[in-house]
């Protein structure tokens, strides 16, 4: 793609849906202020000695050395910011971050997070609240048992919900994740959450969080619409399945008779293109599926770039729905 | 070490071997060239392989971008060539996954194990440092030999590696188990070249602590060294004192993949969707803390012979002494003390409790302020200077700001808040390669450019040095530069293409140009490597002291020097850097009375 045909680029930190996370990007955005200060302070002085002391210019150099109060001062000024960074923002932010679980009275709502190479499994505890116990012995990707849950002997397991991918969470109230993994290291990461947190095998290790009241995917994704030039017929597709890939129409997407090419919610691809060429569509418009993305940032084997997961964020009610809708599907195994 | 002004050992007063030696017979060819044992010709024989390792390394590197900037796509040149390793796809010869993960692991290793510390350390350790010091040999010249050969053999097993059975290692350079002990065979070729590369530092770790403190000149006290004297000094006990626990670890991961041990894997593994029978009772983590403990100083080890390096060239170039040496040398030795406590700030996301991590986090701001201190101190330095700007001072200049990018860039991630957006982004990835590229082997040019007249005699071109020179530069910033942005909207290293994710596409313009930055980066280098060739032939002939410069290698011994180094034993008279003395005829005093040949 050429360089100049970014849509919709991204400089900064990304959009941040969680309560959390203003601190954790204040710190970042404090950090880069203070970085660029004393950068731009060593790269004055740096740019006026070279300049002003070059071969030329100066016929002896000084042999005494300067008395530099100043390089005190800056040293002295750097160990006193970084002290405050540390204890003023990093030490506070880390501890309410890991030391203040959701109390139960703020009803969090919990959920498992069984990592495995390449996917996310997601176990909730059903309309019982009781999470079923995972028994190695019992775990079958062939059966559709990924996580060895007994349906059959234990009762806490009857009725739990298990997702593969995707994760859907209510909004406004506080999230409890439970993160293991069954083979390698992984690494449960959503940069739009401010949550990352490494999933280690033989052990458990919580994360919790709370997303922001009033928003939710649909919110979101209407906030990521981007316009993607439909190319010639001819010329290079790249660009175009670059930005079409995992993102959906926003709207129908109609030829000159009428006939619907893309449908809205649909994944535009290569597929469409001489229809679309056909047509005469300069550009279409197109969102995320899921605009909020699970990375897995720990490389964890062979297509570990293709260890996706989405959090798809509910409001409260609307959660309780889906919720009741898996429940009553008893143990079906939930599909991308 | 305050008062070492009071052993001051002649180099050639004790008989060592080299003395009995060198001077009574001449070796033929194979031991002269080939298998020998004088410091000048192993430290030659280390920085040719290194570059050829750096040259390997970044052409990785290069086909890596490639797959980058343009996914799936053939790999140009190389693609049906590297399609027989399994590295480039059979059909499309774009780069496979696989071959991706191999190449990023190999990368790490290769510019870590069998670039940069070899160039640094054995190469320039062992050519300049006996030169400095004004000692005939190293201490120990079999030794020194032994070290040379089995670094190499780690290097032949490393690259051989590609040809195992599914091909080289791809767990990425810091090998986390359960995955590499899980990996096919090429992994144990990484950890049996990893544990020839380990004994070899250590060989040269003690060789070079001895020569320091044994062979200097009369007169060289401590006090007096050269500062690159002191970098190699205190990179030789962070490579004695923090390999062993990683050649411990490394064993111990052998063992687990060829011998049915488990310490590195929990019980209850899944492996092939089936419960495992030979994993349990072990811990996942505690490779990590093995490996940071060693990986952690090895950043110093990397930086601090590159901070040696300019500090020689900036006192030469300037004309004036280092500004604040004894803070230098202070610092130094602080950071390395301090390079051993702050590992575990590459673990804050493994589910580490508050208490071990505010530890970490005050140890990691705490080693940041003698980073500080050195960088001052050379850009204080530049100040009432006489500055001649020829090709080694301008790589040496380079190094400061790009230094201080690659260590401001360190605090954000130094502190668990604000790594828990960053841990793992391309964030990361750019910050420690302005450390080890615009920083570590930008200094390592300057080196080169430096005491290239002393090892043959002749300069290299300056107008192919400045063609050189900017290209290196401005690539070097295209290439990482971006990443810093990449890594701040989130996006997560080791991925084959990023294009599959959101931010990964609101990102993917600073890939592609990136990836022109290695390509300016790339061809930057032609000039070089013509250079280096061809002045060793056709260089204009250089005298002894070809930068008029203070210090042993150039005031007492001739270009090249000779076996055993000096005409006469030099007698220190000064400190390192006499420049621009008041009343002095020249502008330099050397640092030993012996007049020049």
């Amino acid at each position: 793609m050429s360089l100049l045909a970014q849509t919709q680029p991204m400089y900064w930190l990304p959009p941040d849906y969680s309560t959390h996370g203003w601190q954790i990007d204040q710190l970042i955005n404090w950090m880069h202020v203070f970085m660029a200060v004393l950068f731009v302070g060593w790269g004055a002085f740096f740019t006026q000695c070279l300049v002003k002391y070059r071969y030329r210019r100066n016929p002896t150099a000084l042999y005494e050395p300067i008395k530099a109060k100043a390089s005190k001062v800056v040293e002295a000024a750097v160990v006193v910011i970084e002290v405050v960074l540390l204890v003023a923002f990093a030490i506070p932010v880390l501890a309410e971050y890991k030391n203040d679980p959701p109390k139960p009275e703020d009803n969090p709502f919990e959920v498992h997070v069984v990592a495995q190479q390449f996917a996310w499994n997601i176990h909730y505890p059903g309309p019982d609240g009781k999470f079923g116990k995972r028994n190695p012995k019992l775990v079958s990707d062939a059966n559709s048992n990924p996580l060895g849950l007994d349906r059959d002997g234990d009762p806490d397991a009857k009725d739990d919900i298990v997702g593969n991918n995707e994760m859907h969470l209510p909004v406004g109230r506080p999230i409890i994740v439970k993160l293991t993994s069954k083979d390698v290291i992984h690494s449960f990461s959503v940069p739009m959450l401010r949550v990352k947190q490494d999933t280690v095998p033989g052990m458990e290790i919580p994360v919790w969080f709370t997303v922001k009241e009033g928003t939710s995917s649909d919110a979101i994704r209407e906030t990521m619409i981007r316009t993607v030039a439909v190319p010639a017929a001819g010329a290079n597709p790249r660009d175009f399945v670059l930005w079409c890939t995992n993102n959906i129409a926003v709207e129908d997407i109609k030829g000159s008779d009428g006939t619907v090419i893309v449908g809205k919610g649909r994944e535009p691809s290569a597929e469409h293109l001489e229809a679309l060429q056909k047509a005469g569509i300069g550009e279409i418009r197109v969102a995320p599926r899921h605009p909020v993305e699970i990375h897995c940032t720990q490389l964890c084997g062979i297509t570990h770039y293709k260890m996706r997961g989405f959090v798809i964020l509910m409001p409260p009610d609307e959660f309780e729905t889906w919720y009741a809708e898996q429940a009553a599907g008893g143990d079906e195994f939930i599909e991308e | 070490m305050s008062g070492g002004h009071h052993h001051d050992h002649g180099g050639g007063h004790h008989g060592h071997e080299p003395a009995l030696h060198g001077h009574h017979h001449e070796p033929g060819f194979i031991g002269k060239y080939l298998f020998s044992v004088d410091h000048k010709v192993i430290g030659v024989q280390y920085t040719v392989t290194a570059l050829v390792f750096l040259l390997v390394g970044f052409s990785m590197m290069l086909i890596m971008r490639w797959q980058l900037a343009r996914p799936g796509e053939a790999v140009p040149l190389v693609g049906s060539l590297l399609s027989q390793l399994g590295i480039t796809h059979a059909q499309t010869k774009a780069l496979t996954n696989e071959g991706y993960n191999m190449l990023g692991a190999m990368h790490g290793t290769i510019m870590v194990f069998l670039g940069v510390v070899p160039l640094a350390v054995g190469g320039f350790g062992n050519y300049v440092m006996p030169l400095q010091i004004g000692a005939k040999d190293m201490a120990f010249p079999k030794l020194n030999m032994m070290s040379y050969w089995v670094y190499l053999s780690g290097g032949i097993v490393m690259m051989a590696s590609f040809w195992a059975n599914g091909g080289a290692a791809q767990s990425g350079w810091t090998s986390y188990p359960p995955l590499a002990n899980t990996a096919l065979s090429g992994q144990t070729w990484w950890l049996v070249g990893m544990v020839l590369l380990i004994t070899s530092s250590l060989l040269g770790s003690v060789n070079f602590i001895v020569t320091i403190m044994h062979l200097r000149a009369k007169g060289l006290s401590m006090w007096r060294l050269p500062f690159f004297v002191w970098a190699q000094f205190v990179t030789a006990f962070l490579l004695l004192l923090a390999f062993p626990p990683l050649e411990a670890a490394g064993v111990m991961q052998l063992m687990d993949r060829v011998a049915g041990t488990s310490f590195f894997m929990p019980e209850g593994l899944i492996v092939s969707d089936k419960p495992t029978a030979w994993t349990g009772g072990g811990s996942p983590l505690l490779w990590q803390h093995l490996f940071w403990f060693l990986a952690h100083p090895e950043v110093y080890v990397l930086i601090l012979p590159a901070m040696g390096i300019v500090g020689e060239i900036i006192a030469n170039n300037t004309r004036k002494p280092l500004w604040g040496y004894t803070t230098l040398v202070y610092s130094i030795i602080f950071l390395g003390f301090m390079s051993f406590i702050v590992w575990a700030h590459h673990m804050y996301m493994t589910g580490m409790g508050t208490a071990l991590s505010t530890f970490f986090q005050a140890t990691t701001m705490i080693i940041s302020v003698p980073s500080v201190i050195i960088l001052t101190c050379f850009i204080i330095s530049l100040y009432g200077a006489r500055i001649r700007y020829n090709t080694p001072m301008l790589f040496a200049l380079a190094f400061l700001p790009m230094f201080a990018i690659g260590g401001l860039t360190g605090l954000p991630l130094g502190l668990a808040a604000s790594d828990i957006h960053l841990h793992d982004t391309y964030y990361v990835i750019g910050h420690f390669h302005y450390v080890v590229a615009p920083g570590t082997i930008i200094a390592l040019f300057a080196g080169i450019y430096y005491w290239f007249p002393k090892v043959t005699g002749r300069r290299m071109s300056e107008f192919l040095g400045k063609l050189h020179f900017w290209p290196t530069l401005i690539g070097m910033n295209m290439v990482f530069g971006p990443m810093f942005f990449v890594g701040i909207v989130g996006v997560q290293r080791r991925l084959w293409t990023q294009t599959d994710y959101q931010l990964g596409q609101m990102t993917q313009y600073w890939v592609v140009f990136s990836s022109v930055g290695a390509a300016v980066l790339g061809l930057g280098q032609l000039p070089f490597i013509w250079n280096f060739f061809s002045s060793i032939f056709a260089g204009r002939k250089a005298e002894q002291n070809a930068w008029e410069a203070t210090t042993l290698e150039w005031a007492a011994a001739p270009s090249p020097p000779p076996h055993g180094n000096f005409l006469a034993d030099p007698v220190v008279v000064c400190g390192p850097y006499e420049y621009s003395v008041p009343g002095s005829p020249k502008d330099y005093c050397p640092q030993c009375q012996t007049s020049e040949a």
